[in-house]
C-alpha cells in the first residue's frame, strides 16, 4: 500500500530559484490496484513517480510504502527499495545496450546480493514471448521487443510494486497494445501498478486516475465501466 | 553485490570495449615493462661486474694493506711503494689482530724478464707466502702450486700463468724446466688454470708466482712488501678489522697524531660495490624514469575513466534503478580501473621480463629477473589504478540517477 500525505517538492533551478515541481499531494494506492498519474508536461508527474520510486525524496510530507516511512531514507535504504519491492518500466526502456537480453533481466538480482539466477531470467523472457531472443544483444532487437526485455528485468526480484513512465511513448501502436496488455495481465495477477502518462487512451486501461495539475491532484477518479470492458476483452 | 560478480562485471566491460580497455592498459604496460627490462639489465650488469671484479681479485673477503698513505696510485709494486710495510707487520697483524683468519705476504713488480732457452717474455712476478694462491682461488692445471716448505727453504721454483706458458714453453710441458727470471734460475713447479680477463679486459694470466722469501732474499734484495692480504674470519664485517690493522700499524710505525697513516687499508667488496655502485645510480634513475612513466599511465587511466564515466551515465542510472547504492557504483568503476591497471601491469611485466632475456643474451649476460621489483611493479599498477581510478568512480557514484535516466 502506498499512503502520501502532504508532499511537497522544491527544486533549484540553475540560477538558485526555487520551483515547487509539487505543492500538496496526498493519496492512498491500495495494494493490487491499477492507476494511472495522468497530466501534462511539467506538472509533476514525474516527480511525484520518481518519489514514488525511491529515486527522489520529498522536500516535506510523509511517504508511506507498506506502512513503512520511505521518505527519509538513506540513499542504501532507497536503493533497496528500488531492488526489492519496485519494477521500473521506462519510455526510453534503459536496458545495457552493449549487453545481452538475459543479462539485463538479470540485473536486479545482481544487485540483491545473492546468486544470479539466470533460469528464471530466461522464464523471465520466455513468460514477455522472448524465449528465442534471450541471448540477443539488446541492439538487435525491435523497441517492443525491448520494453518486453525491461518488463521481464523489472519482475526478476518480484516486486509487488511495478512503476511504468510513458511506456508505450516509444511504440508503434501495436507493440504499444501488447505491452498494455501484459501490464494487465501482470495487474490481474495481483501485483500494484502505477502507470504515469499523459495518454489518454493508456490511461484508460487503468481502474483509477489520478489527474495532475499545477503539482497537485486535480481529479482522482475511478474507471470501472472502462476496465471492465478491457478486461473483457 | 559481491566482490567475484563485481570484478567479473568489471572484466565483462574490459572485454566488450576492447579498444578503450588497451588504451588504458598501454601507458601502465610501457612503464612496468620498462621498469622490469631496465632493474633486471641493470642487475644482470652489475652482477656480471661483481663476477669479473671478484674473478680479478680471487676473493672478497679480505682486507689488503699496501704502503703509502692512499698516495700511489694503480697496482702496488717495488719500484712504485714506500718501503714502510716489513714483513714483521705481516706476522704482528697475524698473531694480534683477533678477526684475521690468516695473513698473507706479497712482493710484486711488472714487466720482469722471463726466459726459457731462447725464449723470453715479460710478465708480472709474484712472491708470495703459501697460502696466497688458495686464499685467491688459484688452482693448477699441471705440477704443484708453492707450499710452505718451498718457503721455508727460499726454494727457487715457480708457478707460471697460461700467457707464460704459451710464450714460453709453446710446444713442451714447462713442468720441471729451468726458466730464468733475471738472471736467477728458477725450475717450474706448476701450471695455473686460466683466469681469463680482468674488468679492464687485459689477460690475467700473463703472471709468475715464486715464494715471497725467494723474492726477497735472492731475487730482488728487498725488505718490504707492496701488499699484505688478510683474510677475514667474518667477511660482512670488515670494519673492526680496519680498524684494530690501523692502530696496529700506527703504533708499530711510531705514528701520532696528527701524523697521517702511511699505509692504506681497502676491502675489495667494498670497491666493488663501488664500481657497480656507478653503474647502478644510472639504472636507478632511468628506472625512477620508468616509474613515472607509469604514473603517467595512471593519468591516461584517469582521463579515459573520466570519458567512460561521461558515456556511460544511462548505464549508471539504470544501475541505480535497480537497486546499485553509491558505494556498487563505486566498487564497479573502480575494479574496473583497478583491473585494466593490474591487466597493463602484467602484459608490461610479460614484456619486460621478455626484453630483459632478450637483451641480456645479445650481450652475453647472464639473464636475471628482480623478481621484488617485478613483484612491486604489480602492485604498484593496482595501486596506481586504485588512486587514478577513484576520482572517475567518485564522479560515477555521485550521478543523480534521475538525470542519467532522462538524459
Amino acid at each position: 500500500m502506498i499512503e502520501i500525505e502532504h508532499l511537497q517538492k522544491t527544486y533549484q533551478r540553475g540560477d538558485g530559484t526555487p520551483v515547487m515541481a509539487l505543492q500538496d499531494v496526498s493519496c492512498v494506492i491500495a495494494d493490487g490496484e491499477f492507476v494511472t498519474i495522468r497530466g501534462a508536461s511539467g506538472t509533476g508527474k514525474s516527480t511525484l513517480m520518481n518519489i514514488i520510486g525511491c529515486l527522489d525524496t520529498p522536500t516535506a510530507g510523509a511517504y508511506r510504502l507498506s506502512g513503512e516511512d520511505v521518505s527519509g531514507y538513506s540513499d542504501q535504504q532507497r536503493s533497496r527499495v528500488r531492488n526489492q519491492r519496485i519494477g521500473f518500466i521506462f519510455q526510453s526502456f534503459n536496458l545495457l545496450a552493449r549487453t545481452t537480453a538475459t543479462e539485463n533481466v538479470e540485473l536486479p538480482s545482481l544487485y540483491r546480493g545473492e546468486s544470479v539466477d539466470r533460469d528464471k531470467a530466461r522464464a523471465l523472457l520466455a513468460r514477455v514471448g522472448l524465449a528465442d531472443r534471450s541471448e540477443h544483444f539488446i541492439a538487435e532487437l525491435s523497441g517492443g521487443e525491448q520494453q518486453r526485455v525491461a518488463i521481464a528485468r523489472a519482475l526478476m526480484n518480484d516486486p509487488p510494486l511495478l512503476l511504468a513512465d510513458e511506456p508505450t511513448g516509444n511504440l508503434d501502436s501495436a507493440s504499444g497494445e501488447q505491452i498494455m496488455a501484459l501490464l494487465t495481465e501482470l495487474h490481474a495477477e495481483g501485483r500494484t501498478i502505477v502507470l504515469v502518462t499523459h495518454d489518454e487512451e493508456v490511461a484508460a486501461y487503468a481502474q483509477r486516475e489520478l489527474l495532475i495539475r499545477d503539482g497537485m491532484i486535480a481529479t482522482d477518479r475511478a474507471q470501472p465501466a472502462l476496465h471492465a470492458v478491457r478486461n473483457a476483452g | 553485490m559481491p566482490t567475484f560478480a563485481t570484478i567479473r562485471l568489471a572484466l565483462r566491460t574490459l572485454w566488450r570495449n576492447p579498444l578503450r580497455t588497451v588504451l588504458m592498459m598501454l601507458g601502465v604496460a610501457i612503464g612496468v615493462a620498462s621498469l622490469t627490462t631496465l632493474t633486471s639489465v641493470g642487475e644482470a650488469t652489475k652482477r656480471q661486474t661483481l663476477a669479473e671484479f671478484k674473478n680479478m681479485v680471487g676473493t672478497f673477503d679480505v682486507v689488503n694493506i699496501s704502503p703509502g698513505g692512499g698516495r700511489t696510485r694503480g697496482m702496488p709494486s717495488l719500484t712504485t711503494v714506500e718501503p714502510t710495510l716489513k714483513f714483521t707487520d705481516a706476522t704482528a697483524i697475524a698473531q694480534q689482530v683477533p678477526g684475521v683468519a690468516q695473513v698473507a705476504e706479497v712482493q710484486n713488480a711488472f714487466d720482469i724478464d722471463v726466459k726459457y732457452r731462447e725464449n723470453t717474455t715479460a710478465s708480472a712476478m709474484y712472491g708470495i707466502s703459501a697460502n696466497w694462491l688458495q686464499m685467491h682461488s688459484y688452482f693448477v692445471a699441471a705440477g704443484n702450486l708453492i707450499s710452505p716448505d718451498d718457503i721455508q727453504s727460499l726454494a727457487r721454483i715457480a708457478v707460471i700463468g697460461p700467457d707464460v706458458q704459451r710464450d714460453l714453453f709453446p710446444n713442451e710441458d714447462p713442468v720441471g724446466k729451468q726458466i730464468r727470471i733475471g738472471n736467477v734460475p728458477f725450475q717450474v713447479k706448476g701450471v695455473l688454470e686460466s683466469r681469463g680477463a680482468g674488468p679492464g679486459g687485459s689477460s690475467l694470466d700473463n703472471i709468475v708466482f715464486i715464494p715471497v722469501t725467494t723474492a726477497s732474499k735472492r731475487l730482488f734484495n728487498r725488505d718490504y712488501l707492496t701488499t699484505i692480504t688478510a683474510q677475514l674470519k667474518d667477511p660482512d664485517d670488515p670494519q673492526p678489522v680496519i680498524e684494530a690493522i690501523t692502530s696496529l700499524l700506527r703504533e708499530r710505525h711510531g705514528i701520532v697524531p696528527p701524523g697521517e697513516d702511511d699505509f692504506t687499508l681497502s676491502n675489495p667488496r667494498a670497491a666493488a660495490m663501488q664500481v657497480s655502485d656507478v653503474r647502478s645510480t644510472l639504472t636507478t634513475i632511468l628506472a625512477g624514469t620508468a616509474a613515472i612513466a607509469t604514473l603517467i599511465g595512471g593519468t591516461v587511466i584517469m582521463g579515459l575513466m573520466l570519458v567512460a564515466v561521461s558515456e556511460r551515465r544511462r548505464e549508471i542510472g539504470v544501475r541505480r534503478a535497480v537497486g546499485a547504492t553509491r558505494g556498487d557504483v563505486l566498487r564497479q568503476f573502480l575494479v574496473e580501473a583497478a583491473l585494466v591497471s593490474a591487466l597493463g601491469g602484467l602484459v608490461g611485466v610479460s614484456l619486460g621480463v621478455g626484453m630483459a632475456v632478450l637483451l641480456a643474451v645479445q650481450r652475453a649476460l647472464v639473464p636475471v629477473i628482480v623478481w621484488p621489483t617485478v613483484g612491486a611493479a604489480l602492485l604498484l599498477s593496482i595501486a596506481i589504478g586504485l588512486v587514478f581510478g577513484l576520482q572517475p568512480a567518485w564522479k560515477a557514484a555521485r550521478i543523480d540517477p534521475i538525470d542519467a535516466l532522462r538524459s
